[in-house]
């Protein structure tokens, strides 16, 4: 039987936290939530998620970024698929995470607010991908 | 040398943007105290800290470093020294700095060692300016300010930093960035200026060391070194906490069975009992007064014989760790005959 595909969602706004959980459960997937970042670390060390929703400013505005480095310190958590949400851009003009800059190790930006549908075919393809990379020899 | 402004409020944003280049670690606070630690949110790092207890040299020189395993069928394993584990090191005080860079002298001079270097390649160094307190006396000993061994040193002037660049990483770590950084204003020169010159009248522990090592060789049968050895309890915590004490022990690991083991190499201190005991039992400086001045003398005379300089950077780490309040300044001072030092 195939198992749902695990999201987990690290943002500190609830209703935003929660808007996404329950469209991603309503699309097939099985979503844990975290608040801040040291929760989300430690749900994600846990849980082993398949793929991760991140949000940058929390209790303080860059703390999405050292979570994801951290996450990328750990070797279970290295490979597993990161979006960045976060209205960054907004809060912040001028600073920008361009693609070129490889000093963040993420997958994917979305801005807030998200377009749920292109974020829900987003991780629907890159899931796809990460099934094909596993199952090639 | 480039020279830049960050605004204070963008500190954090650079942090982040810098993880590319290594795990950034900084001070932070743990019960009152502060140590070099990896950061998990930029808050939980204090630029504006004294002093850690341990100095950067753990990073170099950990307290107990595995040199090489032996396993029976393999023999020899050399250590993992995790050489692609980069490391930023955020908010080193000049003192510091100036303590690496004596390390690198010893550790890379006529024989490299391959441990510390493979280490040292791998750290960046950021350093950031501060205020002396009551044990700081850098000052006296030329290590309150570094022109070289950092990577980005910044210079506190109130909302912004005065960044000078010194090395090609540095200013990769600038560039990274994208338009964080400034020009440097007339202002920003005149108010570095300002508070460079109020730091060095901020100093209240003064130490003279220009004659030092002629002081040493007249006072070398000085009854001062038996009144410290009486006081000092050969604990080794001055050593310990000292940027630039190198001393080391090797020892042999061997697991039950004798099949496998590894060796190591461990912090020591020249004020242990047994450090100039020799094979057949003959310990070279079996009091205390004597490994007191042993010491002293290495800081203060020896390291200026060898490397043309004091390995003592000034930093106050001894005097705050001395348990029995042994203050180097109040050594010297007694040294040299001022009235009213007590040691």
């Amino acid at each position: 039987m195939h198992s749902r595909h695990k999201i987990l969602i690290v943002d500190d706004d609830p209703d935003f936290s929660q808007a996404v959980a329950s469209f991603l459960e309503a699309s097939g997937y099985d979503v844990l939530q975290a608040a801040d970042g040291t929760e989300g670390l430690k749900v994600a060390k846990a849980e082993r998620p398949d793929l991760i929703l991140m949000d940058i400013m929390m209790r303080e505005r860059t703390e999405g970024f050292f979570t994801i480095q951290e996450m990328r310190r750990t070797p279970a958590l290295k490979d597993v698929p990161i979006f960045v949400v976060s209205s960054l851009y907004a809060q912040i003009p001028g600073f920008r995470i361009t693609p070129e800059a490889s000093w963040l190790a993420h997958d994917a930006f979305f801005a807030k607010p998200v377009d749920l549908t292109q974020l829900l075919e987003k991780i629907r393809q890159r899931l796809a991908e990460t099934a094909r990379k596993e199952v090639a020899p | 040398m480039k020279v830049l402004r960050l605004p204070k409020e963008r500190l954090d944003l650079f942090a982040s943007v810098l993880q590319q280049f290594g795990e950034v670690h900084a001070p932070v606070e743990q019960n009152g105290k502060y140590a070099f630690r990896a950061l998990s949110r930029w808050s939980d790092a204090r630029l504006d800290y004294p002093r850690t207890i341990l100095p950067p040299k753990k990073y170099f020189v950990p307290p107990k470093d595995t040199l090489f395993q032996y396993k029976e069928g393999l023999g020899y394993v050399p250590a993992d020294l995790a050489a692609d584990r980069r490391i930023i090191l955020f908010g080193l005080h000049s003192c510091d700095i100036y303590g690496l860079n004596i390390l690198d002298q010893v550790f890379s001079g006529k024989y490299d060692d391959p441990y510390y270097q493979a280490r040292r390649k791998n750290v960046a160094i950021i350093g950031v300016d501060c205020i002396p307190d009551e044990h700081c006396f850098c000052h006296s000993m030329r290590a309150d300010f570094v022109d070289k061994g950092f990577d980005l040193f910044f210079q506190d002037l109130g909302d912004r930093y005065l960044v000078m660049v010194g090395t090609a990483l540095g200013d990769d770590m600038v560039l990274a960035t994208g338009s964080l950084f400034e020009p440097v204003t007339p202002e920003d020169l005149a108010e570095y200026k300002q508070r460079s010159s109020a730091k060095r009248k901020a100093f209240k522990l003064h130490v003279e060391i220009r004659d030092l090592p002629e002081i040493f060789e007249l006072e070398y049968d000085s009854s001062l070194w038996k009144q410290v050895g009486d006081r000092c309890l050969s604990c080794g915590a001055c050593s310990m906490v000292c940027p630039t004490c190198y001393c080391f022990d090797v020892a042999d690991d061997v697991d039950l069975g004798a099949r496998s083991g590894s060796r190591s190499r461990t912090w020591d201190s020249c004020l242990f009992s047994t450090h100039a005991m020799v094979a057949g039992g003959e310990n070279f400086r079996e009091g205390r007064a004597s490994r007191v001045k042993f010491r002293y003398y290495h800081k203060q005379r020896g390291f200026v014989a060898e490397y043309g300089r004091p390995s003592c950077v000034g930093c106050g780490r001894c005097i705050s760790a001395c348990p029995v309040n042994i203050d180097i300044s109040q050594v010297i001072s007694q040294l040299r005959g001022i009235e009213n030092a007590t040691a």
